[in-house]
């Protein structure tokens, strides 16, 4: 990985060769009290691009896979036209954070890989450039639900960025982590580290190692339970009391993948097919036509999220767990059950079971 | 915009041949693809795979495949359950809609060469089993002894009857029908599919045989129970499962079950799996 060091003060130049660059630019603003949202830089914002925000509580996720997208318009006739198109324009996010940069690299592997390859997603993905900042302001960056450290997505996300921002006081540290990225470095504001600039980097990553605050996520023990199926009905049954089934956890989740399929009218003889994001919380997710729900039990449904981002088997198969530490489950559920505390429960009712047959 | 190749959601536009009605409610509709190409690409699909069939305007749906591929027609029989199957029971001759496919794993014929195959369908549990039935019918030196063991509510339940009584003289197999209820015109045995195994001159070989079980989950359940009792081993007894899709290709997530998108890693499991993906039937 080739880096360079640029002046604080060229941040926005950045941004304006980013918005030079590709047809729109996204990044995180700053709302009221701490709310922050991603939104499209414009001549009247550009100034205000933060290098330092906490994570806005929508994930970058539509920018790949959007909330609602056209698979295909339809014309009914004798013969019905179908036309299927993609609308992909290049877009640069500056200011992703580490967890988001590993959560669509979890997309990527889940809609690119495997025996089908997701065309929409593709040329969305294809034409998205991440510019990632390195969380290191402890006050700003990190949020009390935060725990990538957990999820070892960052607070420096090692890989899948284009380029990486990390604020080192006067200067911008800035690696590039791919060709795309790296040929930025033509431009005049970059110039060349010293080895000090890397000691600060590694000064500065260790220091915010120790700044993180109270969620923590030790997946692996939870890992081991449910994949070896020691998870007591009892344990899921006291999780699943706790949903409320608003589905709020996979519509806020960098990594939830599933949508459902409807067609809309869009005059006599047109229509369109779209995919909306759609949680398997919800009670109609496996029903059938018909109305047989095979999946009828509520726990079986309300836990049905959290078997499939820890068992073993997908982690493996996908080469990365479906959970990237961000903490917005924990901040959006009302029932107090975000991935951390899921995997709280089933860590300790576990020991304590296997604590009792010792006994 | 831009154009989307190798589109995984684009069905291909197909037309409707002809309908045939086989019980109150499900139809089979033959038909083929407009594109020359595309029908012989899909031709190339395995007994047990399925095809996504879409009636634009209103929805997508999946349906199984009963044809074999030996066959030379392709047709689909679909029960009318829910709004899109309900358009499908709509359309006439010359109508066209779409169909994407062939997706999931089909049965892996090859595996169960030299064995006797059982096949054991309740109601329209047939449709996705007549595939397999038929695909080793037109091979029938590949295999040994093969039964059909068949039930349905009544006689008006039962399908595919022409097909199966013509099969049954030509082609060297065992065809054993019962219905639940019997009315003035059913002569044959009445009680559940399973009861059929211990009637009079029915051997059922136990060794040597592959089980295919399709039917409503109670009868799955009394069958599975039945044959472990005769000495099945769970990797002997196959079922195919459905579930709510709408992609067909493991993405939308609404067939995954336990450790499985029924799409994509099924739709064709053994008992064995079944037992071990959790939340089934």
């Amino acid at each position: 990985m080739r880096a360079r060091v640029m002046d604080k003060a060229h941040w926005l130049a950045l941004i304006d060769r980013l918005r030079a660059d590709f047809d729109e630019v996204i990044a995180p603003f700053a709302g009221r009290g701490r709310d922050t949202y991603f939104d499209r830089v414009t001549d009247a914002n550009r100034a205000r691009v933060p290098l330092h925000v906490p994570n806005p509580y929508y994930p970058p996720k539509r920018y790949v896979l959007p909330p609602i997208e056209r698979l295909l318009q339809i014309h009914l006739n004798s013969t019905p036209r179908i036309q299927a198109a993609v609308d992909a324009p290049r877009r640069a996010i500056v200011g992703i954070r580490s967890c988001d940069t590993a959560g669509i690299d979890h997309l990527d592997r889940f809609y690119l890989g495997r025996d089908f390859r997701d065309g929409y997603y593709a040329a969305h993905r294809q034409n998205l450039f991440l510019v990632n900042v390195v969380c290191t302001d402890p006050e700003v960056d990190i949020d009390d639900d935060c725990f990538c450290m957990c999820a070892d997505t960052g607070p420096a996300a090692r890989e899948h960025f284009d380029l990486q921002v990390m604020d080192l006081g006067d200067e911008l540290l800035v690696v590039a982590g791919s060709v795309t990225g790296e040929a930025l470095f033509a431009d005049p504001i970059f110039r060349k580290g010293t080895p000090a600039h890397l000691a600060r980097r590694r000064d500065i990553l260790a220091h915010v190692r120790t700044r993180f605050k109270v969620s923590t996520s030790w997946y692996w023990s939870t890992v081991k339970a449910i994949t070896l199926g020691e998870v007591a009905d009892s344990t899921w049954e006291r999780i699943g009391n706790r949903c409320l089934e608003c589905g709020g956890c996979s519509y806020m989740c960098p990594t939830c993948t599933c949508f459902t399929v409807t067609e809309r009218r869009l005059g006599p003889d047109d229509f369109e097919r779209v995919r909306i994001w759609d949680a398997c919380a919800l009670g109609g997710f496996t029903r059938m036509a018909g109305g047989f729900n095979p999946r009828r039990a509520a726990h079986d449904r309300r836990n049905r999220r959290f078997f499939r981002k820890l068992a073993h088997y997908f982690i493996q198969r996908e080469l990365s767990v479906a959970c990237v530490g961000c903490g917005r489950c924990v901040e959006v559920c009302h029932g107090d059950i975000g991935m951390p505390q899921v995997v709280e429960i089933v860590r300790r009712t576990t020991a304590e079971s296997a604590h009792a047959a010792r006994a | 915009m831009q154009p989307v190749p190798d589109n995984i959601y684009l069905p291909q536009i197909a037309i409707l041949d002809r309908v045939v009605e086989e019980i109150a409610e499900v139809k089979t509709f033959y038909w083929h693809f407009e594109d020359p190409e595309a029908q012989a690409a899909f031709k190339r699909f395995l007994p047990g795979q399925f095809a996504q069939v879409s009636i634009f305007g209103v929805g997508e749906f999946p349906a199984s495949l009963p044809p074999s591929p030996t066959e030379a027609d392709l047709f689909f029989t679909v029960r009318k359950v829910g709004s899109v199957t309900a358009a499908l029971h709509a359309l006439n001759p010359g109508d066209r809609f779409g169909v994407r496919g062939p997706y999931g794993n089909g049965f892996p014929m090859r595996d169960y060469s030299g064995r006797n195959l059982l096949f054991v369908a309740g109601g329209i549990g047939l449709i996705p089993l007549r595939s397999c039935l038929n695909y080793a019918l037109d091979n029938r030196d590949r295999y040994g002894m093969i039964q059909l063991f068949y039930g349905a509510r009544g006689l008006k339940d039962l399908m595919y009857l022409g097909a199966l009584r013509e099969w049954e003289m030509a082609r060297g197999f065992e065809c054993h029908l019962t219905v639940d209820r019997a009315d003035d015109q059913w002569t044959g045995n009445v009680g559940v599919v399973s009861s059929l195994f211990k009637k009079p001159g029915v051997t059922v070989p136990v060794a040597n045989t592959t089980a295919f079980v399709c039917g409503p989950p109670i009868m799955f359940r009394f069958v599975i129970r039945d044959l472990i009792e005769m000495g099945f081993k769970d990797q002997d007894i196959v079922s195919t499962l459905e579930r709510y899709m709408k992609c067909g290709v493991g993405k939308c997530g609404h067939c995954c079950i336990g450790l499985a998108y029924v799409c994509a890693d099924g739709p064709v499991f053994t008992y064995g799996q079944i037992k071990h993906l959790g939340e089934v039937i």
